[in-house]
């Protein structure tokens, strides 16, 4: 079982009040009783990989580009994630919501916009960051508002 | 249902397309287009981009000013060695310059943007493989489009016993960090020095490998760290003189425990003591790794926005920094030393830093143990792991919001720390911004970063920034210290601070720089070294 230091546990602390748990993966991440502090972080998430081949035309999915992709900042724990935990948050949504995939929003017309002209923290992706076939299935799997 | 409009608003989305063409110097529309089109010739179509969106893409996102004073025409992203070498034989005969980026997130540096206006991205982010993988001798080979996250997830998939050192924002290049001098908080913290054996290819498109690797086919290119001869590997960090396309990188083998003591200090000035324990420790090989000591703010910011703490323009009052530590139970410094290695060995290593720190501090330091095979997650930067969360503190300021670093290099005594905190810490309350220092001591040196964060929405905001910046580096020139790193916008007035003999170094490094490059196509003006093609646009496109 981890030890947790109480700097440590303030600052999960303020991370999971900010909902910062929001795949609700608490249950598989080691429960930290002996304190009795607030449940630890999720633990670091491993994205899909990327497939060989040909990215201007890829033969990749939506959910896993998303991953390889956007994931750095965009998995559980991520700083996106954390930023639109705060935002939905402050909607009246439930912290899952700062998770993209669990969105029912979102258009993927709004998604390429964002991803290609930046919102708040969120910087510009170049299109060797993200090209544009694989942010237009990136976009269809992240679209589900239409 | 939330109504889309909560969320595709206008509000804080970036700003249209508009980064219109900017020429390289002395470039003709259709000298560009000629360019242009050869370059696709060599990568592609797809991989040569010059829309209006893809120089935004390729902007600064944190200018302190104008996007548009760092504006580069496009990008070009080569595949391969011989791709680069076929860009480069383009870049020379159109004379078209090139500014290289591994990733290009060089956040609070410039991220992608070039020193010279109208400079193409050389951007190597689809160079990303990993090459070499050694779990026994500790180091791996590695392109320039490897992220932290790629190799650290390599390794975790493949459960190498490793651990990477790893900078505060894990989105960018390893390669990339390191060539530009970039920090971690493990005992591989000082990341340059993990460097060891680089293909590079040069101005002319020759392709040299330095170290042993200068020998076809060497057993230890990535392993001993010198040439036969002068050791060049240091002169492609910071540097315009050649393009780095793969390099060694050692990494640590992974500890069977790491023990974490954590420490609340509570007076700005106890920094003096801090650092006069820690130096000697540092030294002795008692602590290893390169020891992070953020201010309180460093913590606040991930907690929320400015706003929710003190929503007043300016400076945030000492009386209510005051009143902040006490609510969120903060120290002004946090100490988090960790040691790594066998589990007795730390223990005795704990023993003698709790008793060091005894003699100036009752509170007892907290003792957090890790142990191998123990889960990790994103917050544990000194256990190696990859994150961008603490590129979080960019919300602070909220709007559009954007940081820069003053990083002074410091002697690690209490004398030369204290003095230049104090200094640093006056004028930037002299221009009502907030104080958000660390010092990370790397060796007989600290890293002094401040942040100063600011709203680019806000002019008056950014222009109180760069009076700051200004009168940062002018006043520790005058004691000298000097950066170790700095934004576009400052590199050539960092350059002039080097003043020795009057400025040998940069007579000397322009003179190598010319031999290499004769055209002076790759990276005119960075770190203040300008080729004789482009001198005539030293001291242009300041901040």
């Amino acid at each position: 079982m981890m030890r947790r230091s109480t700097g440590f546990i303030a600052l999960a602390a303020a991370l999971v009040l900010a909902g910062c748990n929001a795949a609700d993966t608490a249950t598989n991440a080691p429960a930290d009783g002996a304190s009795g502090g607030p449940p630890p972080l999720p633990p670091h998430q491993m994205r899909a990989q990327m497939a060989d081949g040909d990215r201007l035309h890829t033969t990749m999915s939506g959910e896993d580009l998303f991953s390889n992709r956007c994931g750095t900042c965009h998995l559980d724990g991520g700083m996106g994630t954390n930023l639109i935990i705060g935002q939905q948050v402050a909607l009246g949504q439930p912290p899952s919501m700062g998770l993209l995939a669990n969105r029912d929003d979102l258009t993927a017309d709004y998604v390429t916009s964002v991803a290609r002209m930046g919102k708040g923290a969120m910087p510009r992706q170049t299109r060797v960051d993200v090209t544009d076939a694989e942010l237009e299935k990136i976009a269809a799997y992240l679209g589900k508002g239409k | 249902m939330r109504g889309v409009g909560q969320t595709s608003g206008p509000m804080n989305m970036g700003e249209k397309a508009e980064m219109k063409l900017t020429l390289p110097p002395r470039m003709s529309p259709q000298g560009f287009d000629a360019a242009v089109k050869a370059l696709q010739g060599a990568v592609g179509t797809g991989w040569v981009m010059t829309t209006d969106e893809d120089r935004d893409a390729y902007a600064d996102i944190y200018a302190p000013g104008p996007e548009t004073l760092w504006s580069a025409s496009g990008a070009v992203a080569p595949a391969s060695v011989e791709e680069i070498q076929a860009v480069v034989r383009i870049a020379n005969e159109h004379k078209l310059p090139l500014w290289t980026v591994a990733r290009g997130k060089n956040l609070g540096y410039g991220t992608a943007a070039p020193r010279m206006p109208g400079s193409m991205v050389l951007d190597l982010g689809r160079m990303d493989k990993i090459l070499e993988l050694d779990p026994e001798l500790g180091y791996c080979v590695i392109e320039p489009g490897v992220g932290f996250l790629d190799l650290y997830e390599r390794i975790q998939r493949e459960k190498l016993p490793l651990m990477m050192s790893v900078p505060g924002n894990g989105w960018g290049s390893v390669l990339g960090n390191a060539l530009d001098h970039g920090i971690g908080y493990t005992p591989y913290g000082v990341h340059a020095s993990n460097l060891c054996g680089m293909e590079v290819v040069l101005g002319t498109g020759d392709l040299v490998r330095t170290g042993l690797g200068a020998m076809g086919n060497n057993q230890a290119s990535h392993l001993f760290p010198f040439n036969y001869g002068p050791t060049w590997d240091q002169m492609f960090t910071q540097s315009n003189l050649g393009i780095v396309t793969k390099a060694g990188m050692w990494l640590m083998p992974e500890p069977e425990s790491s023990l974490e003591l954590n420490l609340d200090i509570p007076e700005a000035e106890d920094i003096g003591w801090v650092i006069d324990t820690l130096t000697p420790l540092k030294l002795a090989g008692i602590i290893n790794q390169s020891i992070f000591i953020p201010s309180w703010l460093g913590k606040m910011v991930i907690l929320g926005q400015r706003k929710d703490f003190w929503d007043k323009p300016g400076a945030i009052p000492d009386w209510r920094v005051a009143e902040l530590l006490k609510e969120h139970k903060l120290g002004y410094w946090k100490v988090q030393i960790r040691v790594y290695g066998d589990e007795t060995v730390n223990r005795a290593k704990a023993e003698v830093i709790k008793a060091a720190f005894k003699k100036h501090i009752a509170t007892p330091m907290e003792e957090v143990w890790w142990r191998k095979g123990d889960p990790t997650n994103v917050m544990d930067t000194t256990l190696g792991v990859p994150s961008a969360v603490p590129l979080q503190m960019g919300d602070w300021v909220g709007g559009k919001s954007a940081h820069m670093g003053f990083s002074p290099v410091v002697p690690a005594t209490s004398k030369h720390v204290l003095d230049q905190m104090n200094r640093s810490r006056k004028i930037i309350a002299d221009h009502d911004v907030d104080f958000y220092a660390s010092f990370t001591i790397g060796g007989r040196f600290c890293n002094n970063v401040n942040m100063l964060m600011y709203d680019r929405d806000k002019p008056e905001e950014v222009e109180t920034i760069k009076k700051l910046f200004d009168a940062l580096i002018a006043d520790a020139a005058a004691h000298g210290m000097a950066e170790y790193r700095t934004h576009l916008g400052w590199m050539d007035a960092i350059a002039d601070t080097f003043d020795f003999n009057n400025h040998a170094m940069r007579r000397m490094t322009e003179t190598v720089k010319d031999a290499l490059d004769p055209n002076g196509i790759l990276s005119p003006g960075k770190q203040g070294i300008w080729p004789k093609a482009y001198a005539d646009q030293r001291g242009k496109a300041l901040a």
